[in-house]
């Protein structure tokens, strides 16, 4: 399993992480859209969390870290220097 | 072994030991303690474990947590710890994991008279916890009897992944007899059957050909649940009635099977008999003088003496009511397991002789009750 | 596992039905989560870790994770793992409670295994009421919080549940929230780690019951509370005595190196075989 590491912001221009959403295991409870720090993802009109910006991850794995049920992940990008 | 002078609770503890129980978990409580004791001092020679929980809750819930580790485990306690261990006897049934719940009885109800003998518990054995679930009972009438029906109670608790209840009462617990006990390597020791198929394959609920399903202990590569909730073969939670019906079959009938060798009686003259005296535990011995003396007058009778309480010896109280007028059945209680032979038998039968202030029924109270007419 | 998969689906039971029961937005499912992570930092066998429950809402844990799992009776889930650790000491037993299950029914038995100091991780998460039964007050509900059986308010002042762990002897006590899941993972790493009893309560809540009654907004109102009404130790340490009386102080409270039971128990062994040195691991296994 990789490494949950804190996310260190460093100089780049794309997003550090690729967040994947698993609708079948979402509830939407909408902690992932409350609490991510730059507004990666909003409700939809069923009030389920899709990706609006990835290209604002930072991969600081907030969401698949309180995901009550495990529906959200964030795979790391190789970060373009 | 050399005889020696024993004491009932202390023949239990050796009946364990030679059971290869290895855990036991307990509470002190009269008359009772002197198994803690004596396994507190026993076990860890050989590398066993014994601890003194903080309630006899906590006790039996160590019991089956050890158990389910793979130790062959133990409490024994009295009357108001046994009441407070239902819910643990009713989990160790629906978990399907061996345990023997030793319960010495004394006169109650609530702190009644702790040094004073009783067989007030025998319903609550039956019927104690919550809910419909097979149990097994036995009853020793003599301190080497307390070393055979230990040794007894641990092997069908492992053969049928059940509780077994021992209901000793204050007499046989602490009166001391000359006892000879076998050599440990003599007794006849029966172990849980331990899985080996493949991890992915093991159902710790599945259908067996025994309708009992080998049990892993716990860290051994066999990752599975355990939940007092229904559940299914996996012992996952379940409310689907094709899984619930099936399991209370099962469970029901891995014990109704076996009765033949589960429930185990001592008869004496029963044959043409006309009157039969049914008793166990300590007015047992009562009944046999009684039976000696009443036969001095030519008398036709005969005795069953029950070792196994639960399940009851339907079938034997059966055929010894076809020949029997008068079936007369003692008990330091005011009639429990008369009810069950009066079910049996038909009540005009049965002559109830009873006492629940702590002394045992005499034989002379047994006699007159033989010879009323 | 697809690089898509959330890395903790390598510690699920994949034969069990997900999503997992508990309400949207609960609390318990990221307790669950941050335990695996700290498993899996520590690199536990499955093999070698039991996780006991008691019943309740946190009682529904166990059985989706691919380990050694009981779901045992309401507030004797500690009992039963005392039972298993002392037969099976080298087993790494996690108890999950919830705090009516911890510590109503279950008091007893909490304060007298911390008090042995067996080799036992308790989790306590904290929501301050009994969730599955529908949100009657527990022995952490709030004064004057309104709840199901305290219709009028709840007069009875909560247990400090880490200073009653630590009182009655717990080798390690930690108190973090679901908000601060990763500090949470942290502190219960620490508490597998240790060698004794550790308790690690892990504040949550409860929007379903508790949120409802007392008008305290969704399950993600409820976590910005969290955030906004914990502080750390060291922050607590400069706050005035009156000031913020009931903010959630996070931190270890205790961790200390105490004799643990089973290895003392060892030492019984040891005496009760009289033998002058050589040490005796005492016979786990089979009987």
């Amino acid at each position: 399993m990789p490494a949950i590491t804190e996310a260190r912001p460093a100089a780049h221009k794309g997003p550090r992480g690729r967040v994947v959403i698993f609708g079948t295991w979402c509830k939407g409870c909408g902690l992932c859209v409350e609490f991510c720090p730059t507004g990666v993802l909003a409700l939809d009109q069923d009030s389920h969390p899709i990706v609006v910006a990835p290209e604002k991850c930072t991969a600081c794995h907030w969401c698949d870290t309180h995901c009550p049920d495990l529906a959200i992940v964030v795979q790391p990008l190789e970060v373009a220097r | 072994m050399t005889a020696r002078l024993m004491q009932g609770n202390e023949a239990v503890g050796w009946g364990a030991l030679a059971a290869g129980c290895r855990f036991y978990a307990g509470y002190p409580i009269t008359p009772s303690t002197e198994i803690a004791e004596m396994l507190a001092r026993e076990l860890p020679k050989i590398g066993g474990k014994f601890i003194q929980m903080e309630d006899e809750i906590a006790s039996l819930a160590a019991c089956i947590g050890a158990s389910v580790g793979g130790l062959k485990a133990m409490t024994a306690t009295s009357g108001p710890g046994f009441s407070l261990m239902q819910e643990h006897i009713g989990y160790a049934a629906m978990t399907e994991v061996p345990c023997v719940v030793v319960n010495v009885q004394r006169l109650g109800p609530s702190t009644g008279q702790p040094t004073s003998g009783s067989q007030g518990d025998v319903m609550q054995a039956r019927w104690g916890t919550h809910g419909d679930h097979p149990i097994i009972a036995l009853s020793p009438t003599s301190v080497r009897q307390a070393f055979d029906l230990t040794v007894q109670a641990f092997n069908f608790s492992e053969r049928y992944r059940t509780p077994v209840i021992l209901l000793l009462d204050e007499v046989i617990g602490h009166m001391r007899e000359k006892v000879e006990l076998p050599d440990p390597a003599a007794v006849r020791v029966v172990d849980r059957e331990i899985t080996s198929v493949p991890a992915e394959w093991y159902r710790p609920y599945g259908d067996a050909p025994s309708d009992v399903p080998p049990m892993a202990p716990f860290g051994t590569g066999y990752r599975y649940h355990i939940t007092g909730l229904f559940h299914d073969p996996a012992g996952y939670p379940t409310q689907r009635l094709d899984e619930i019906d099936p399991w209370i079959d099962r469970v029901f009938r891995k014990i109704e099977r076996n009765l033949g060798e589960i429930v185990l009686v001592e008869e004496d003259g029963t044959e043409e008999a006309n009157t039969i005296v049914v008793a166990y535990g300590a007015t047992a011995r009562s009944a046999q003088h009684a039976v000696k003396l009443a036969r001095g007058q030519r008398a036709k009778i005969g005795q069953v003496t029950l070792l196994t309480l639960w399940p009851f010896a339907e079938a034997v109280i059966e055929r010894v009511a076809h020949t029997a007028r008068r079936i007369v059945v003692p008990e330091m209680n005011l009639g429990q397991l008369a009810l069950e032979v009066e079910r049996i038998a038909g009540r005009r039968k049965v002559v109830r002789v009873n006492r629940a202030d702590g002394e045992m029924v005499t034989p002379m109270m047994i006699l007159e009750a033989i010879e009323r007419k | 596992m697809s690089k898509d998969e959330h890395s903790a689906y390598n510690y699920l039971r994949h034969t069990k039905k997900f999503p997992n029961v508990w309400c949207s937005g609960c609390g318990i499912g990221i307790v669950m989560s941050a335990l695996i992570r700290a498993i899996d930092r520590i690199g536990l066998a499955k093999d070698d870790v039991a996780v006991i429950s008691g019943i309740g809402c946190t009682g529904r844990m166990p059985v989706y994770l691919d380990f050694n799992t009981m779901h045992t009776t309401h507030g004797r889930a500690l009992a039963f793992a005392t039972g298993l650790k002392f037969a099976r000491p080298e087993l790494k037993v996690i108890v999950i409670m919830g705090d009516g299950d911890a510590l109503a029914i279950g008091g007893n038995h909490f304060i007298h295994a911390a008090r042995r100091n067996i080799g036992l991780t308790a989790i306590v998460v904290n929501n301050s009421i009994y969730g599955m039964t529908g949100g009657q007050h527990s022995p952490t509900t709030p004064l004057g919080s309104r709840a199901a059986t305290a219709p009028y308010g709840n007069i009875e002042p909560p247990f400090p549940v880490c200073e009653l762990a630590a009182a009655a002897g717990a080798a390690y006590v930690a108190r973090s929230t679901v908000y601060h899941a990763v500090e949470l993972d942290r502190y219960i790493e620490q508490a597998i780690r240790k060698n004794g009893f550790s308790l690690v309560e892990a504040v949550s809540y409860c929007h379903t019951t508790f949120g409802r009654m007392n008008k305290l907004g969704p399950a993600v109102e409820m976590m910005r509370r969290l955030k906004e009404n914990s502080v750390t130790k060291a922050a607590a340490e400069k706050l005035a005595p009156s000031e913020r009386p009931d903010v959630i102080v996070r931190g270890v409270f205790r961790d200390e190196d105490r004799p643990e039971y089973t290895a003392l128990y060892d030492e019984v062994v040891r005496r009760a075989q009289g033998a002058a040195g050589a040490s005796v691991r005492s016979a786990g296994g089979a009987g």
